[in-house]
């Protein structure tokens, strides 16, 4: 009841009749209908005593439902009658659409409803396993550093910056002091400036390297991919991070024999959790969804790289499922790339696979990654797997602190960035560069 | 209904003569109308008070709920226990009692869980222990010597031989050899446990009798069950619990415990050691088997 009304009310009281009380009160709902959850008694007395324990509410007379039988009711008599059933009006159903009272239909009414569920990765998904579930997930082996001849492109001081080191520690200056108007910028907020004035700094070769000019930066655009794992269907959706694209495609890193041994290679399985732990189960999808993120001629098609952040808008993921997140979704770009390229029907090799590469910072931490997409034929544990490529935990700086830790008087660490590592500006540089070399 | 009606009519013409109210135009009511059905107030305000339901949550999940302190008041509002109230913030995390619950669609069959992490519960005094298997998760009070990685078993199966059972795993009581200690007890097959859930504590199966088994609990009373009800094996956590120290009044009040009324009373009957023999052998065999859904 609105308060207003409570509060008159309660002024009031002492005029009523001593038989309408809050009994009667009850009964008299707005809608005449039976309340589906039933509403607790209400007491407007103000002594005492109707503040002691009131009894329950008396059960309403069971309804029989005789089929067949005609009930006769005070319908028609437009009046109540004791003795007479109360006339029961059909459902009403509007012929026309409102859609201010849209009632959606049941799980099963719907159309897209089938009986096989569907099990969906999202951007918001902590998978339990890591990046376990999801080598197991993608059919990929994992090789534990970069490969080296990503590495030796960044060493080459024709593809490096002028002033490398101090224009990468302005950057980090600009993202974790100077980007703000309070003490300190939050992680979300410098791990995003951080990643954007790294991306700058490598465009700044454009210069001398003209096809940078080949290359866009996409945000917030919605990745689908469909595969059969075994008897289930997965699906990955969802935007990710930003996705850097290219107008031609990366060419693959490991050798055609590196990719024909992956065959003998066996996927770790976690008996007794299942792999699809975790994963949101539908049972309303669309089958074969397969979606690149982008129409069909746009001029930018093949994903390059993706810049993911750990700490994503409210939801945030341990290191080890933030990797899960960067290979899931590094995997799905590529597997909708082929799709499209060679059609939805599993190839156990394809001719060309499909390489893109991953970014995920926190701020300070990098985790990079290069997957490789070999084949296309994911529902059986043997045969040719794909490949990633993942180096984790790569620290840029140790310590960006707005104010020294000082213990016993000594300062341990001082104010301002310190413990810069060039490595992983190199490494960044090294995967921004492959293709454009 | 009707005298209800005219009278409810007949005073909203009274308040709108009655200058000393408070305004009737405040009042987001409709008028009822007089035949037909019986329109009562309008009302777009939830009725309940939120003090209950945050446990009214029926889908289960692995996430804290955040809960609501009664203080020690009941609903009516007085205080019903004393010495409640205050006390840190607690989130309570949906504890699945009904150890032998099977997975949607898995069958019938004996399953293992891996326990993800084993961790303090502010809610009991026991530690939780957070158990993945198949495709769900779902909290389960820990045994001793729970670590996370263990791999623990849950079978609904009686053997003719009885069972050489690890600690934490669950066995029906008719497959445990006589002499293990037990804890989480059912005493109706399927309703969940009930019984020795506390820090430390442990039953004792003492014999098994033709369907049925009798079980010593931690005070020392004997209650029969039928052997198909699940119990897990060991002792439950945090055995210390007993022997830790409160040090000082302050903790208790974190604990959510309130001083208790500083009045000089006469002890009565109830105060004093007691020397009283067992009570007789609880037996809850020929009541019917619940199945929890």
């Amino acid at each position: 009841m609105l308060s207003e009304t409570a509060s008159c009310l309660k002024a009031v009281s002492p005029l009523w009749p001593h038989w309408l009380s809050g009994e009667t009160l009850r009964r008299l709902s707005a809608h005449g209908a039976v309340s589906r959850r039933q509403q607790p008694q209400r007491h407007f007395g103000v002594s005492l005593r109707h503040t002691a324990k009131i009894p329950p509410p008396r059960k309403p007379r069971e309804k029989v439902d005789i089929p067949g039988l005609e009930l006769i009711t005070y319908g028609e008599r437009m009046h109540y009658v004791p003795g007479l059933a109360k006339p029961v009006n059909p459902d009403w159903e509007k012929d026309f659409k409102d859609p201010r009272f849209y009632k959606s239909p049941t799980l099963h009414d719907m159309p897209l409803y089938k009986e096989k569920p569907c099990y969906i990765f999202n951007h918001r998904t902590n998978a339990l396993e890591g990046v376990r579930q999801a080598l197991w997930l993608t059919k990929t082996k994992l090789i534990p550093n970069l490969p080296p001849q990503l590495l030796s492109l960044a060493e080459k001081p024709a593809n490096q910056i002028q002033d490398q080191d101090e224009r990468v520690q302005n950057a980090i200056k600009h993202a974790r002091f100077w980007d703000t108007t309070v003490e300190r910028p939050d992680k979300l907020k410098y791990s995003n400036t951080l990643l954007h004035n790294l991306l700058h700094l490598c465009a700044t070769l454009q210069s001398s390297h003209p096809a940078f000019g080949r290359r866009l930066t996409a945000e917030k655009y919605s990745l689908a991919a469909t595969w059969t794992r075994g008897e289930d269907v997965l699906q990955i959706r969802g935007q990710n991070g930003f996705l850097l694209s290219c107008m031609d495609p990366l060419a693959q890193v490991s050798g055609k024999q590196e990719v024909m041994e992956t065959a003998e290679h066996t996927l770790e399985t976690f008996y007794p959790v299942s792999p699809t732990i975790d994963l949101q189960k539908v049972h309303v999808y669309k089958e074969n969804l397969n979606c690149t993120g982008f129409i069909g001629d746009y001029p930018y098609p093949h994903a390059h790289t993706l810049y993911f952040q750990e700490a994503d808008a409210g939801h945030k993921l341990q290191p080890e499922q933030f990797r899960a997140k960067m290979l899931m979704f590094t995997f799905g770009n590529a597997l909708a790339r082929a799709h499209k390229l060679y059609g939805t029907q599993p190839q156990s090799i394809l001719d060309r696979p499909v390489t893109v590469q991953a970014v995920g910072t926190n701020g300070r931490i990098f985790q990079f990654m290069v997957f490789q997409l070999n084949t296309t034929d994911l529902r059986g544990d043997d045969g040719i797997k794909n490949q990633v490529w993942l180096e984790d935990d790569v620290e840029l700086y140790d310590f960006a602190k707005v104010r020294p830790l000082i213990k016993k008087k000594q300062v341990k660490v001082p104010a301002g960035l310190s413990g810069y590592k060039p490595e992983a500006f190199s490494k960044f540089l090294a995967l921004y560069l492959h293709g454009a070399v | 209904m009707t005298m209800a009606l005219s009278g409810l009519t007949g005073l909203f013409r009274s308040l709108t003569l009655c200058s000393q109210t408070a305004a009737p135009s405040k009042l987001g009511s409709l008028v009822p109308c007089a035949v037909g059905q019986c329109r009562g107030f309008l009302t777009t305000t939830s009725l309940e008070q939120n003090r209950t339901l945050w446990k009214q949550i029926d889908k289960y999940t692995v996430r804290p709920i955040g809960m609501k302190k009664t203080g020690g008041r009941d609903h009516t509002g007085r205080v019903r226990t004393h010495g409640i109230g205050g006390g840190h913030k607690q989130r309570y995390r949906m504890i699945d009692f009904q150890r032998l619950h099977y997975e949607d669609g898995k069958g019938s069959k004996p399953f293992e869980e891996k326990v993800v992490e084993v961790r303090y519960d502010p809610c009991r005094s026991a530690d939780i222990a957070l158990v993945a298997g198949g495709n769900r998760k779902r909290w389960i009070i820990a045994t001793e010597n729970m670590q996370a990685g263990d791999v623990i078993k849950t079978s609904g199966v009686i053997g003719r031989m009885a069972v050489s059972a690890n600690e934490g795993d669950a066995y029906p009581l008719g497959a445990l050899p006589v002499g293990t200690l037990v804890n989480n007890l059912e005493l109706l097959p399927g309703k969940g446990s009930e019984y020795i859930r506390a820090a430390g504590t442990s039953g004792v199966l003492l014999r098994k009798v033709n369907g049925t088994a009798i079980v010593q609990l931690p005070s020392k009373r004997q209650v029969q069950v039928l052997e198909t009800c699940i119990v897990t094996v060991g002792r439950v956590s945090n055995i210390d619990h007993n022997k830790r120290i409160i040090g000082k009044a302050g903790r208790n009040r974190w604990l959510g415990i309130r001083p208790s009324s500083g009045l000089w009373q006469r002890k009565g009957g109830w105060a004093g050691r007691k020397i009283k023999p067992l009570p007789p052998m609880k037996s809850f065999v020929n009541l019917p088997s619940v199945t929890a859904k």
